[in-house]
């Protein structure tokens, strides 16, 4: 518990505080071409608000779960756990954005815009109503859209900005009608009185089809078969670190209400006799990564090839919610899909900004571009290398480990052929993911690429990601305890 | 004598259709935004009449803060569709073709 | 007891009845006599020139966008109001008050920040420019 109360939303409130701070900066001098302080307060911001939640998880604050607002907000320790990585991946996206925007004009915009974003997929984590869900998702999508086509000159990133735009605007639309949808059956948008309601519902097929929209509004956020369109086009057109920070912290985000609202507002035997919605995500889950992984092994593009992975590790997480069949520990395996997310967060990040890197070098962007790279760059291969094999699932970062956990999740929960469907695409995983190592360390270089300035700020988020996602593997035993107790508090 | 709660319903997945029939059907990306904005109009059909039928009014407040969010909606979106247009000198949805579908 | 839908339908049937009969009457009773001059768009005065779309200078765009933000700021500021009396008696002033300042106060920061980023700066034409220079 915490005094006063509203202090539990500490990491949301230093984010928003953070965002208002670089609107007045940029008030008080419009035309300031002062990056590093925009930088700079961004990076600190985030990592204020980082170290607030990782204290607050540490001290306990969310255990038990502080209701803030009658119940609009929920501090527990899953909020806690993804309020860390939204965090995390905000510094280091903001801390590599400083070289990567070098020269660039709107430079204020752009922080207050991933600030913004960042407050919302905060509050999305600790909502506790559909109405604040919806609230907090659109304010996480809204700048979300500005900041994928923030490079206005560049067609690639305009139409990359309309695609995200579109697709956004009709899932959210959907969204709203399936939370319309069920408010219809309840009589309330509060998650705890949604599961009273729902369990004696009188219209299951309106509820029915209300919960099969809301989970389409997750889809797209998390960037999931059937609302996964966007996510090459919004991936690969986006400035890199927008890329990174799309595909990790707002797909984290995504999960974060998707697992508090279909585990809590749809407590699965509640709602079993109106729609069985464990076997839409199972369904789901298994498309989105054989999809996800057979497109990223067919693609040339670094960035876009990344893409599609993103897609087959939003499919590795639904195996958190597909594997709540009620039988074995629903609390290790939903836990095991926020460890990959944190995991994620890093490794994938890391792996963007290198192609942040990259793009800032004037490399191409295709495998082959990539050629004699470590002659040039080793220590920046060195990262790469680790984000790839660890992206793999090979025991070279936490990625193992969290793969580990996701599918002994899944075999426990008897879905063993999910599990098996998720080996199956890790290991034709691998073939893509070597591609790029195969092409940095053995092939001859290719002429006429310069690798002369080495950017310190974005040096430093990709070795700081790397670092993290090697330590990771180890010390995931420290974190682990963390998520498994708050998924358990979340299910029971 | 009210209108029984059903026709809303009813009322109201018309409405969602149109807008899904629009959005699948148009090219151009103004009436796509229109589409998404009766889509999301519909949606608010349902929490007017529901808060109703309930007597609370949880619903109405949120019909208030979906329309708030329509309009951020479309204000971001026109300012993309600005973007797009300059580029592209069009805003046709179709046209937008650089990087592949 | 009678369905009070009724007169409702009664009176829509009796709305549509009356100018339909009006049009088919007036158009069996009267002579027809084609002329160029009846087609025209204002049958007596201006010939219209140019096309009937128009377009608007960009800078509208910006003005509707403030404005769209008082707009909401209004419908979600309306309920609060609704509420106000009863929260003071039963929460105190700083309780009720102090959530809408914060809320405004953000707003404002908005402003202030579009405001110096030039939202309100209405930039003129080159040929306006010209005209200007001209008469000076």
């Amino acid at each position: 518990m915490i005094t006063p109360e509203w202090a539990a939303a500490a990491p949301t409130l230093v984010l928003g505080v953070t965002a208002l701070v670089l609107f007045a900066f940029d008030s008080i001098d419009p035309e300031s071409s002062n990056n590093p302080v925009l930088a700079g307060i961004a990076v600190v911001g985030s990592l204020a608000a980082m170290g607030v939640s990782v204290a607050y998880l540490v001290a306990g604050v969310g255990d038990p779960a502080v209701e803030l607002y009658g119940g609009q907000l929920v501090v527990d320790g899953m909020a806690l756990f993804f309020q860390v990585i939204f965090t995390s991946v905000t510094a280091l996206v903001a801390l590599a954005s400083y070289d990567y925007l070098e020269d660039m004009r709107h430079q204020a915009e752009y922080y207050i815009l991933l600030l913004l974003a960042a407050t919302g997929m905060s509050l999305m984590a600790a909502a506790g109503s559909l109405a604040v869900g919806f609230v907090a998702l659109e304010l996480a999508s809204l700048p979300s859209y500005g900041l994928v086509a923030f490079l206005k000159q560049n067609r690639g990133s305009a139409e990359a900005g309309l695609k995200y735009f579109l697709i956004g605007a009709l899932s959210s639309a959907v969204f709203a009608y399936g939370i319309s949808l069920v408010y219809a059956v309840s009589g309330s948008l509060l998650i705890d009185a949604v599961a009273g309601s729902v369990r004696n519902a009188g219209q299951p097929g309106v509820l029915g089809v209300g919960v099969l929209m809301v989970l389409g509004g997750f889809a797209f956020k998390t960037a999931s078969v059937p609302f996964h369109f966007w996510a090459p086009e919004a991936y690969e057109g986006a400035p890199a670190p927008i890329s990174a920070f799309l595909s990790s912290a707002s797909k984290a985000a995504g999960f974060a209400l998707a697992f508090r609202v279909m585990t809590v507002a749809f407590p699965i035997e509640g709602v079993v006799g109106a729609v069985d919605w464990v076997l839409a995500v199972q369904v789901l889950a298994v498309v989105t990564m054989t999809l996800g992984n057979f497109a990223a092994a067919t693609q040339e593009n670094v960035k876009r090839m990344l893409a599609y992975s993103s897609v087959g590790h939003a499919g590795y997480v639904l195996i958190g919610l597909a594997a709540l069949t009620g039988t074995g520990d629903g609390g290790l395996v939903l836990g095991a899909g926020m460890i990959h997310l944190l995991v994620y967060g890093f490794m994938n990040t890391g792996a963007f900004l290198f192609i942040a890197l990259a793009e800032y070098w004037g490399v191409g962007r295709t495998f082959a571009d990539y050629n004699g790279l470590a002659r040039r760059a080793p220590l920046a291969c060195v990262a790469m290398t680790v984000f790839m094999f660890s992206l793999a699932g090979l025991p070279v970062g936490g990625g193992f480990v969290s793969k580990y956990y996701l599918f002994a999740g899944a075999v426990n929960a008897g879905v063993w052929w999910l599990a098996l469907v998720g080996a199956v695409n890790s290991a034709l995983s691998l073939f893509y993911y070597s591609r790029v190592v195969k092409a940095m360390w053995i092939e001859e270089p290719a002429e006429g690429v310069d690798v002369s300035s080495y950017p310190s700020t974005l040096y430093a988020a990709v070795i700081t990601a790397a670092v993290v996602t090697v330590v990771l593997l180890p010390a995931l035993g420290l974190f682990s305890g963390f998520a498994f107790d708050a998924a358990a508090a979340v299910l029971f | 004598m009210a209108v029984s709660v059903q026709y809303y319903l009813i009322l109201s997945a018309f409405v969602f259709c149109v807008g899904l029939f629009g959005i699948l059907t148009r090219r151009n990306a103004l009436l796509f935004l229109m589409s998404v904005e009766l889509m999301l109009n519909a949606a608010n059909i349902n929490f007017v009449a529901f808060s109703y039928y309930h007597g609370n009014l949880t619903g109405q407040v949120f019909s208030l803060f979906t329309m708030a969010l329509a309009a951020a909606e479309v204000a971001v979106g026109i300012g993309i569709i600005l973007v797009l247009y300059r580029n592209f000198a069009d805003v046709d949805v179709t046209k937008a073709t650089t990087l592949r579908w | 007891m009678s369905n009070p839908w009724i007169a409702i339908g009664a009176l829509t049937l009796v709305s549509i009845i009356i100018p339909v009969s009006m049009v088919v009457v007036s158009a069996l009773l009267r002579p027809s006599v084609p002329e160029q001059g009846k087609t025209a768009v204002y049958e007596s005065g201006e010939v219209p020139t140019g096309d009937t779309r128009i377009r608007f200078n960009i800078q509208y765009y910006m003005v509707a966008l403030l404005f769209v933000v008082f707009d909401i700021e209004t419908v979600l500021i309306f309920p609060w109001t609704v509420i106000y009396r009863d929260g003071v008696q039963q929460f105190g002033m700083a309780q009720t008050l102090v959530p809408m300042l914060v809320f405004i106060g953000v707003l404002v920061v908005g402003l202030a920040w579009a405001w110096r980023n030039g939202a309100v700066q209405w930039v003129k034409s080159t040929r306006a420019r010209d005209t200007a220079g001209s008469t000076e």
